[in-house]
């Protein structure tokens, strides 16, 4: 199916466009970048037609508020990522979500405590398992805390028993990490 | 300087990009970085990162999601979307424009290529016409010609074989051949006449007869004088090539002293009108 085709436009065009809000732009742009925040989404929120809501939510967010973004004030993903996350997170707080989660909190903390003992298995993430393993665990349990649980830092900190500038500087220095390998 | 190193080695940069600081906390940082490339640069390289890890654990989602999520927005013309989305790609070479203008200018000139040939094929079909009418005419005026030489070619046909069987006659010993000179109504005419000794047969040659030509009611008939009285030998007609032969039979007679050629009333006469003599001679 051809829709599946991958296509890329650089980062000025597509906000161009979504500006002035062309329909193929989205399409673009639902290529382009639906399984980065997919990936985002669906780690926060297990459940996954809950988790498909959001990232429909999160398009049409994208679209109905791209007047609002400001190339001056981050990367184009970044604004999207974090609109991601905010409604995952927000969708993880809701009353929908947490009827739906009732039979899962233990599901949570086993998953949680599995990152304490480094033996997570998330099939999801099986192309980041060599990288994510290579961070050190006590960075990679707060980036994914952060990152994945739409934990804020101070919840992270409170979490993991942490002052709240140690969470701060291990998830710098996790960031500097992927950095690195990245590069 | 320091406080910058100190501000960027703060971790409040990675909350930042995170979305994980307060609205007051995030002014903060977009103000400074304003003011500093190295905070900007920062900003930029944890971006990246954070980026190239979603990008790096990405999880493909269902297939109709993104049908959904256009009926949702009423963008539900999914094909066409798609389509403006794949122009939208070939945009920067101008390959739009010049792909839907191209099909037009081709069948613009296709039309016209059609009305051009169309125009030529009426004039050659013009021209061809008339080399056609052109050809006809030529072809009915040399029908008109054959048959003019057809006609020649028979007169001369008949004129040969008249000659050859007066030149055959002369030779031979059988036939007498009786010269009759012109009488006073026709002093300029004159025939021969064809006798045959042994079987007594008469015939006379339209080539060698040279009498006025008769009127449609007259024609020429021939006579024996034989003791004084005459014997019709018959009729001949016109002395023209409308005969069917030069030559023609004419009845036999035993004997004869004269020949003579009068003009009768068509048909012929039981006695010869003698004021009507045109030819005669003796034997």
């Amino acid at each position: 199916m051809s829709a599946l085709k991958k296509i890329t436009l650089t980062e000025t065009e597509i906000v161009l466009a979504l500006q002035s809000k062309d329909p193929a732009v989205l399409k673009t742009l639902y290529s382009m970048y639906s399984s980065a925040l997919y990936g985002v989404i669906s780690r926060i929120i297990t459940h996954t037609e809950l988790a498909e809501d959001v990232l429909q939510e999160t398009f049409v967010k994208i679209w109905q508020s791209a007047s609002h973004y400001d190339n001056t004030k981050g990367r184009l993903f970044t604004w999207m990522m974090n609109i991601a996350r905010n409604l995952s997170i927000d969708k993880l707080r809701s009353k929908d979500f947490k009827n739906s989660q009732k039979n899962q909190d233990i599901e949570n903390n086993v998953s949680f405590v599995d990152e304490q003992n480094k033996v997570t298995f998330n099939p999801d993430t099986l192309g980041v398992k060599q990288l994510v393993n290579n961070l050190k665990p006590d960075l990679q349990v707060v980036l994914n805390l952060v990152y994945y649980n739409g934990f804020t830092h101070v919840e992270a900190a409170e979490k993991l028993n942490l002052p709240l500038g140690t969470v701060k500087t291990r998830i710098r220095l996790a960031i500097i990490e992927l950095r690195r390998s990245f590069n | 300087m320091e406080n910058l190193r100190a501000y960027i080695e703060s971790g409040v940069l990675e909350l930042y990009v995170l979305g994980d600081l307060s609205a007051e906390e995030t002014l903060q940082v977009e103000e400074i970085a304003s003011r500093y490339q190295e905070v900007r640069d920062e900003i930029a390289s944890i971006e990246q990162a954070m980026e190239q890890y979603a990008l790096n654990n990405a999880v493909e989602p269902p297939i109709d999601v993104e049908q959904k999520l256009f009926d949702k927005l009423g963008l539900n013309i999914y094909e066409e979307v798609f389509e403006t989305a794949d122009n939208y790609i070939n945009e920067p070479k101008i390959v739009r424009l010049d792909g839907s203008d191209g099909k037009v200018k081709t069948l613009r000139y296709a039309l016209v290529a059609c009305v051009a040939l169309l125009v030529i094929s009426v004039a050659a079909l013009f021209v061809t016409y008339n080399k056609l009418s052109d050809a006809n005419t030529q072809i009915a005026s040399l029908n008109l010609d054959k048959q003019k030489f057809a006609g020649v070619v028979s007169q001369l046909e008949y004129d040969n074989k008249g000659l050859s069987n007066i030149a055959e006659m002369a030779e031979s010993k059988e036939w007498a051949t009786i010269r009759m000179q012109g009488q006073p109504i026709s002093p300029n005419s004159k025939m021969n006449v064809y006798w045959n000794k042994k079987d007594k047969s008469v015939l006379i040659n339209h080539l060698a007869m040279d009498l006025p030509k008769a009127d449609a009611e007259h024609e020429y008939q021939l006579w024996a004088l034989v003791n004084g009285k005459p014997v019709s030998l018959g009729v001949f007609g016109k002395s023209d090539s409308t005969a069917k032969d030069a030559i023609i039979k004419m009845q036999s007679i035993q004997e004869a002293q004269a020949f003579a050629v009068t003009l009768e009333p068509m048909g012929g006469s039981v006695n010869p009108t003698m004021e009507k003599l045109t030819v005669m001679g003796g034997v």
